[in-house]
């Protein structure tokens, strides 16, 4: 319980937490933004071409706002107390050292989890106050149809900040962290798009892009991943891309002189 | 039998890094009442020995022992044991406050205390400020602010008035004296003996990681002209480092 309070004053006291989670929710207004500007670009479209008009699901797209975030949050947790040597203290502190991995992941979880959630929810209701009944009904299906699909959206966000805080762990540098995590969110996605299949679709079905859409079995959108993955599987893949890396950390984080 | 307390205990003791040897099967018993100098050149195994003492680094063999127990198996180890290795280990951002109340809320301490330690070191006025804006003699003030929150009745400090100036030196050497007075335990590393003639009263000289002497500062005295010509003495064939120490 103390190293919790511990683990989120350390976050809360350091300016570079506020300025990702601010980032983060700047994304509900680049998903502003873009409505607007698809509003805009529908509205003056002639009536032929506007029924053949299609639009991304745009929380979806400003998702990798705060999933990088939030991922730099978590790697930042634990790789600026190696850059600092602060680490030491902090272990000293702390001898049994599992509780620090274990405070941060909480504190960084939930920060994550709030922040995500919120960008998520606020692009979705912004985007279909803005957009209404065009580009073929997009932002018409209920509410409740997209709920579960939001929610596992917003789930992800945590999911990157876990880890973040499991590759600070590991590699204890923040620039060999992020340099794996936007791998993990830009190119390797890319890459396993443009294998043979069927690599492409069996290794697309665990992007964490994917997993979403499988877990809950989401028609209402079309996706660019594989979708080959039951959801309990799915989502037995996506807590394993938070756990694993964490565990690895923390075994490592027991077991390495600092 | 009752627990020994303020004791540092190093049983043969042995920390290798790859093909250094950096501690080497070193024993000797750290008392409470006063101020022990570990005294080495630079490289000889001083810092390996504090971080093997608090658990950071594990020993290849051998045992380090505080109050009889290993420091990874207390509880609230800041309550035994404070120390002060590396000044500058903090994070630039945050205030002088806040970098105490993180380390105090994983003891149970609280921030009255974080306040009390704050003056206590002359730093009660810059408590809100950013620790990266502080200069070496406050990070070290900080540091010690840091060991004392749990009134601990064990504490190390690594060369704690490297790059001070002659005031912060004063400081910390009363500082020192009057902890010991306490009755607390001391353990001060220096790589200069002309500084451990006015703090300490028990002298331990390492070098090349292996104990060279273990004495009081008066049997020194009395068996070498002065303290210097002892540690030169003793330390001639451990200075294989270039590390001359001056
Ligand atoms: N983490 C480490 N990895 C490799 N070698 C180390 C490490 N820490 C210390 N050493 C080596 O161990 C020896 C003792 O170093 P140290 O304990 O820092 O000495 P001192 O504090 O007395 O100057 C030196 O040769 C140093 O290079
Ligand atoms: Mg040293």
């Amino acid at each position: 319980m103390s190293v919790l309070a511990s683990e989120w004053l350390k976050i809360r006291s350091v300016r570079s937490s506020h300025l990702t989670v601010s980032i983060s929710l700047g994304g509900i207004l680049l998903g502003l933004g873009l409505a607007w500007m698809a509003v805009d670009m529908y509205d003056h479209a002639t009536p032929a071409q506007k029924p053949g008009a299609r639009l991304a699901e745009l929380e979806e797209v400003v998702l990798m706002v705060p999933q990088l975030c939030m991922g730099v949050l978590g790697v930042l947790a634990t790789t600026s107390e190696y850059a600092t040597g602060f680490i030491r203290t902090s272990l000293t502190a702390v001898p049994k050292r599992w509780p620090v991995m274990a405070g941060k992941s909480v504190v960084v979880g939930v920060i994550a989890l709030f922040t995500g959630s919120a960008v998520i929810f606020a692009t979705y209701f912004v985007c279909r106050a803005l957009i209404a009944d065009r580009f073929g009904g997009l932002y018409q299906i209920p509410f409740t149809d997209k709920l579960p699909l939001l929610t596992a959206l917003a789930l992800t966000v945590p999911v990157f900040a876990l880890l973040g805080v499991g590759l600070g762990s590991i590699l204890r540098t923040a620039s060999g962290s992020i340099v794996v995590l936007v791998g993990a969110v830009y190119v390797v996605p890319i890459i396993v798009g443009n294998l043979p299949q069927p690599w492409s679709d069996l290794l697309g079905s665990v992007m964490i892009g994917a997993l979403p859409h499988e877990i809950t079995r989401d028609t209402t959108t079309n996706t660019v991943y594989g979708s080959l993955l039951p959801p309990v599987a799915a989502a037995a893949v996506l807590v394993t891309y938070a756990l694993l890396p964490l565990l690895a950390g923390t075994w490592l984080l027991c077991r390495r002189d600092v | 039998m009752p627990q020994p307390n303020g004791v540092i205990d190093l049983q043969h003791l042995t920390k290798r890094y790859g093909r250094t040897l950096a501690v080497d099967d070193l024993s000797f018993t750290v008392l409470p009442g006063h101020v022990t100098g570990f005294l080495g050149p630079n490289g000889a195994g001083k810092s390996t020995t504090m971080r093997l003492v608090l658990g950071l680094d594990a020993p290849s063999s051998g045992a380090a022992l505080v109050n009889g127990k290993r420091y990874a198996s207390l509880p609230r180890p800041m309550h035994e044991v404070g120390a002060l290795l590396d000044a500058g280990a903090m994070h630039g951002g945050r205030s002088a406050f806040n970098h105490l109340l993180c380390l105090a809320r994983t003891n149970g301490i609280g921030p009255g205390r974080v306040s009390e330690m704050l003056e206590r070191v002359g730093l009660a006025g810059v408590a809100q400020k950013h620790v990266g804006g502080f200069s070496l003699g406050m990070k070290q003030r900080l540091g010690i602010a840091a060991a004392l929150l749990g009134d601990p009745g064990v504490l190390m400090f690594d060369e704690p008035v490297n790059g001070l100036d002659p005031d912060g030196v004063r400081w910390i050497r009363d500082l020192m004296r009057s902890l010991a007075a306490e009755g607390r335990t001391i353990l001060l590393s220096s790589h200069l003996m002309s500084e451990m003639a006015l703090t300490a009263d028990h002298i331990v000289i390492v070098g090349r990681g292996k104990l060279i002497a273990e004495e009081t500062v008066q049997e020194l005295t009395t068996r070498y002209p002065s303290l210097e010509d002892a540690y030169l003495a003793l330390t001639a064939g451990s200075l294989e480092y270039g590390a001359s120490g001056s």
